[in-house]
């Protein structure tokens, strides 16, 4: 009993501090965040309660509108191209090849560079290189086309992640199965349709969904690439909560985009695991 | 069975085609260190002068951008607020870890506070931040230790599902035993569980390390204008200033790269294993 | 006893005081001018190295105004700020976080045109002066001056000539402008060199107090943008402010449009080149050119800085004639203080208008940050639709300036 007493405590001495410094350093401030959501506050200074003026205002305001816009579609573009692209490349590291090891290793150094820097070295490829070599301006100049760019460079450096979870899940697939599968005739594309592919659905999941978080949290690359231009095409939510609230003193209306994004980002990582958990269950 | 091993041939076109591709890896790498080893006078806006080698391979822009940006102050806040995240990390995560794994099953507190912090990892930093400058600055950390502090926060979602997951695979029988022997619990944790859990620890370290390394975000809102850099900042910081001058800008970001770089060369292994790791599990 | 308490107490209180002689008061001034970092970085050697008990701590961060802001967030305010006169000023004085400095006898030396020009930016009037003008800028047209000699081409003086100038310009085979448009910021240069000649310099307010739209004023300014775009560099959205200036630094262009700011920046890249500086003839009448000039740079003491007599002797070293005119030979400006002060020969095409006052204040000093006129403009010149803009413009006005509106109409209201 003393010892049971004695546990109790210890766990509790451990998990208490903690979780006030959770509560302290993450709860408070979202709680924090959402009552300047209810204020027209610039950050320094005095401030007015406007009730719900910013949420209604965050409906109208086309440039909010835009940066949902440009930053679902940067989401779910790169989230397939790099799903897909890390696909192939995870079958072909994982097949009978000379120097695997040396493959998995260099194709892994995106991962591992800041993006902030890789967007800069980019920047400068996409205006003074491509354009050089193709005799077309520059994408990041092209208001269709900066998107693509930005795409690209988070697929550059999001690929090698992606390629290292689904190598490890070609590597559950037991050999036998192949065999047997062999054995009844089925080949190549059949094999990976019927066989492979079900059989590493869950890490389907994971993927799709690091993927579509991180995609949507985008930054970093617009800082380097864009800072949001050229005509406003590629202001992420992030990018504009950071350049708003912080600059441009929209410190209250960018805590009420700020709340939105949230709960857009709670919805929709719940449905995505809902949706791949059932398809996972039908396969 | 013999037989079959040695007849087991290569795939060749897949390696060949596995080649081709990396030049879609190295081919930013290569522009990166020949352009910083190049004077602006040999920058010309033709392929063949865009992408041949320099005329001569001096260190000259690498020690101006050195200086320019505080090199080595940056590269030793990087290291610390790194470090320093990755220890605290490594030992509060995976207390909490252990706490609500060994209680989650029996105590409704514990089930709700996994689920607290764990539902944490939804909460982008676009909200938090604002208010987070204004709280670190009234609470005297808008510094390192503050920046510290927010990433011992934000990566503990993830590492205390981590460390929570894989200690549902370590068995209570080896503690119970400890117990009989009149050890206390804390003793127990680090005599016997925290050794046990060192895969766990390798892979926390590499996550935590890679994303706190990288980071701009944070130093960003809650330093800026402290004149303390950590390296990527210093990237941002110095953009302007040397913004006609393209082959220094490279030098620097080559530098800024190379810690990394040379920590893969060294560590390749653990760091692709602990990076597996955290995302499987 | 007593007595040895006294003494204890004398004795602290002596080091105490010797400590803090010993210490100087430390006045930190954030100026926003990333051009102007090496000049500063001299005058505050220089300070450092005639003062004892005071030391000037002087930075010019990259982004300085989100730095700034950030700061103020923060509530970590530097002593003084060194700003430009525009909305960030009016922002600032509006939250209260700068001192009045209309006692400061060092006010007295500035020209009043000037005091005017940032008294205009307050949102509504107030008894105080709230900065310290201490350079003026001149935006219109630089010109490589060596090329126009060459081709013996005339500086313009109405729309009419200017466009005539850079047929002859596009006709020799040369570009006649690097635009850099990639850097929204730089598509305001010829935006508001413009507006000075097309507008009314007070529209903003007009168009608060309901009188008038920025549809109908501002109709063409929009066009006449648009019309220079097609004699810039291909793919202007593609090259930055820096790419625009090292290309007309090598030749690669004519003329630049872009003020006297970006004189130091072209210079690094090609220290021997000579360059002068036109008035962008906005409309077809030869003498109705107005110059593009505003408060380049003024310092702002901020209202809880626990040390403004130090701050005041650090303004006094910088208004200093000699340092002023260090300031003015490093960065081409036109100094805010009476006296006479050697100027820079490449804003000789500026002079008359200088010397005349002929000279309106930059629009854009009136736009909020947050409404990003920059970025509109530049969407603008991209999607080339004149009407859309202009409603946005008026649209966007009316939300961002909901609050100011307010209290301009409350201030009238009982006024």
């Amino acid at each position: 009993m003393k010892s049971q007493n004695e546990r109790r405590r210890t766990f509790l001495c451990i998990s208490i501090p903690i979780l006030l410094l959770f509560f302290g350093f993450n709860t408070l401030p979202l709680i924090k965040g959402f009552i300047y959501s209810f204020t027209n506050f610039r950050g320094y200074g005095s401030y007015d309660w406007v009730g719900w003026r910013n949420y209604v205002d965050l409906f109208t305001d086309s440039r909010v509108g835009n940066s949902y816009w440009f930053t679902f579609k940067l989401a779910i573009v790169a989230t397939i191209l790099i799903n897909v692209v890390s696909l192939i490349m995870a079958l072909a590291l994982n097949a009978k090849i000379k120097f695997k090891s040396f493959f998995r290793g260099v194709y892994f150094i995106p991962n591992i560079l800041g993006a902030l820097v890789v967007g800069y070295i980019f920047s400068y490829i996409f205006t003074y290189i491509l354009p050089a070599i193709t005799h077309a301006a520059s994408m990041l100049a092209d208001r269709n086309w900066a998107w693509v760019a930005i795409v690209i460079v988070c697929a550059w450096q999001s690929v090698a992640m992606s390629t290292l979870i689904y190598i490890s899940g070609l590597q559950t697939v037991p050999e036998d199965v192949y065999e047997a599968a062999s054995l009844d005739g089925a080949t190549g594309w059949k094999l990976f349709r019927h066989i492979t592919f079900p059989l590493i659905m869950p890490f389907v999941t994971i993927n799709t969904v690091l993927c579509m978080k991180n995609s949507l949290m985008v930054f970093d690359q617009i800082m380097a690439l864009t800072k949001g231009g050229p005509a406003q095409s590629t202001e992420s939510i992030s990018f504009l909560i950071y350049n708003n609230g912080m600059n441009g003193g929209q410190f209250g209306f960018q805590s009420a985009n700020a709340v939105i994004f949230f709960i857009v980002i709670v919805v929709i990582s719940v449905l995505q695991l809902k949706f791949l958990n059932k398809r996972e269950e039908q396969l | 069975m013999e037989d079959l091993k040695v007849k087991e041939k290569f795939n060749w076109p897949v390696t060949i085609l596995l080649i081709l591709g990396l030049f879609t890896v190295l081919f930013p790498l290569y522009m990166t260190v020949i352009i910083a080893f190049k004077q602006p006078s040999e920058m010309t806006n033709d392929i063949i002068g865009l992408l041949s080698f320099p005329k001569s391979w001096s260190f000259e822009n690498f020690a101006e951008a050195m200086r320019v940006t505080d090199f080595w102050r940056s590269l030793f806040n990087s290291f610390l607020i790194t470090a320093v995240t990755m220890v605290i990390s490594i030992i509060i995560h995976s207390l909490m870890g252990y706490a609500v794994a060994r209680n989650m099953n029996t105590s409704k507190f514990y089930r709700f506070s996994y689920f607290y912090v764990v539902s944490g990892m939804f909460v982008p930093f676009a909200i938090l931040m604002m208010p987070l400058v204004k709280q670190t600055a009234q609470l005297h950390i808008d510094n390192v230790f503050g920046v510290i502090v927010l990433y011992v926060v934000f990566y503990m979602p993830m590492n205390v599902l981590l460390y929570a997951g894989y200690l549902k695979n370590i068995p209570i029988a080896l503690e119970e035993a400890a117990h009989v022997d009149g050890a206390s619990t804390w003793t127990t944790y680090w005599k016997i569980i925290f050794p046990l859990m060192w895969p766990m620890h390798a892979t926390v370290a590499v996550l935590t390390a890679l994303g706190t390394w990288n980071d701009v975000m944070t130093p960003l809102v809650i330093m800026s204008g402290s004149g303390v850099n950590t390296l990527p900042l210093a990237q941002l910081n110095f953009q302007t200033q040397f913004g006609t001058n393209y082959n220094l800008a490279f030098a620097s970001y080559l530098l800024a790269l190379l810690p990394m770089l040379i920590f893969y060369l060294v560590a390749q292994k653990q760091i692709i294993n602990g990076v597996t790791n955290g995302a499987v599990k | 006893m007593k007595r040895l308490a006294l003494a204890l107490i004398i004795i602290l209180c002596m080091s105490s005081m010797a400590w803090s002689a010993s210490r100087p008061v430390v006045i930190e001034l954030v100026q926003y001018k990333q051009e102007a970092l090496k000049i500063f970085d001299a005058l505050a050697e220089k300070f450092n190295a005639t003062h004892d008990n005071i030391k000037l701590k002087a930075s010019s961060p990259n982004e300085p105004i989100t730095i700034l802001k950030t700061r103020f967030i923060r509530e970590n305010y530097p002593d003084i700020i060194g700003i430009g006169g525009d909305m960030d000023f009016s922002n600032f004085q509006d939250a209260e976080l700068l001192a009045d400095v209309s006692k400061y006898p060092g006010l007295q030396k500035i020209k009043k045109a000037y005091i005017d020009i940032i008294e205009g930016l307050e949102f509504v009037p107030t008894p105080g002066t709230y900065g310290v003008p201490y350079m003026a800028n001149a935006a219109g047209v630089l010109y490589n001056k060596d090329m126009f000699d060459e081709h013996g081409w005339k500086i313009p003086r109405t729309w009419s000539e200017f466009m005539k100038l850079c047929e002859d310009i596009k006709a020799a085979g040369i570009l006649p402008f690097y635009f850099g448009y990639k850097d929204t910021w730089t598509t305001l240069a010829p935006w508001n060199a413009l507006a000075v000649d097309l507008a009314p310099a007070d529209v903003c307010q007009q168009v608060n107090m309901g009188k008038t739209t920025f549809a109908k004023e501002y109709k063409e300014i929009a066009d006449k943008i648009l019309a220079i775009l097609p004699y810039g560099e291909e793919g202007p959205f593609a090259y930055g402010y820096n790419d625009a200036c090292t290309a007309f630094a090598r030749g690669q262009s004519a003329m630049y449009t872009i003020g006297n700011y970006a004189i130091p920046q072209i210079l690094s890249v090609n220290p021997t080149m000579n360059i002068d500086s036109f008035v962008m003839p906005g409309s077809d009448d030869p003498d109705g050119q107005t110059l593009n000039s505003g408060v380049d740079l003024m310092f702002c003491v901020m209202a809880n800085s626990p040390h403004k007599e130090e701050a005041y002797v650090v303004l006094d070293f910088l208004l200093d004639p000699e340092n002023i005119q260090m300031y003015v030979d490093d960065q081409n400006s036109v100094p805010c203080q009476t006296g006479q002060f050697k100027l820079t020969p490449m804003l000789d095409g500026m002079r008359e208008y200088i010397d005349a006052g002929k000279m309106a204040d930059y629009q854009d000093h009136h736009y909020p940050t947050e409404m990003s006129v920059s970025a509109m403009i530049q969407t603008y010149l991209i999607e080339k639709d004149a009407a859309g803009f202009l409603a946005r413009f008026d649209r966007d006005w009316a939300r961002y300036n909901r609050d100011v509106i307010a209290k301009v109409q409350k201030y009238n209201a009982s006024h």
